[in-house]
């Protein structure tokens, strides 16, 4: 792939990436809101069902591509040494990738309590 | 990115960051990246307070409390005006490409509103803890 083809590939992924992290933003905050999670199980119950943990997983999917190509960006723009911009783009993708797992982790674990919560 | 401008006056040699005007888009385009820049910072301690909340009930207490203290709401006040100004300017930006608000006024029209808007979900927030 030429090097133009693949800024036009990071320039909509970032787009694509933005409709869904906007979508689903907007639909969470507006449902924390308006009907909260009285305690604990209702939280357990609301993440542990498949389709929250769908989207969710989505979710972080597209965030994580979103946020590296965004910071690859500030990275290419401020830090010229390329060792030192390697370095730090190593350590983004670490913690992107880290993060996301964890979160999918959490996601997985929360729908098996829940199933067993409710048998 | 980067300008290239024809002119016959020397670089300045040094910039006095209280002299410059930015104009609102400028301002829009630079929160833009700080706000980008937070939101990446706070994804690792979110995805650890994410799982801690759904460990048990005791995990789950823990993060409603450390929600509670000052610190963390004037992080979470930072969050919401990050998240309000990042959503909005990104969807500025997206109309943009599609050709919406490109000539001058439109464009500095509405990033006032989004550098207001975006203060503004934040002083709701902090009003709504009062």
């Amino acid at each position: 792939m030429t090097r133009a083809a693949q800024g036009l590939r990071a320039w909509l992924l970032q787009r694509f990436t933005a409709l869904y992290l906007a979508a689903f933003l907007v639909y969470a905050v507006a449902r924390l809101l308006l009907t909260p999670p009285a305690g604990y199980d209702q939280w357990l119950a609301w993440m542990g069902q498949p389709l929250t943990g769908v989207a969710l997983t989505l979710f972080v999917a597209a965030l994580a591509l979103h946020a590296w190509v965004g910071i690859r960006d500030v990275l290419i723009d401020y830090v010229h040494a390329v060792w030192l911009r390697l370095s730090l783009m190593a350590v983004v993708a670490l913690l992107l990738l880290g993060s996301g797992l964890w979160v999918t982790r959490a996601l997985l674990l929360a729908a098996m309590r829940a199933a067993q919560v409710g048998a | 990115m980067s300008f290239h401008m024809v002119t016959d006056k020397p670089a300045p040699k040094f910039l006095n960051l209280l002299q410059i005007r930015l104009p609102p888009g400028g301002v829009t385009s630079i929160a833009h990246r700080v706000s980008g820049v937070f939101l990446f910072f706070t994804i690792p301690f979110a995805a650890w307070l994410f799982d801690l909340s759904l460990r048990d009930t005791g995990g789950y207490r823990q993060v409603l409390d450390w929600l509670h203290t000052p610190l963390l709401r004037l992080v979470a006040a930072l969050l919401v005006w990050s998240l309000a100004h990042h959503l909005l300017a990104g969807l500025r930006h997206l109309l943009l490409d599609v050709g919406i608000g490109v000539e001058r006024l439109p464009a500095r029209r509405s990033a006032q509103l989004v550098n207001f808007a975006a203060l503004g979900f934040a002083a709701l927030y902090l009003a709504a803890l009062a």
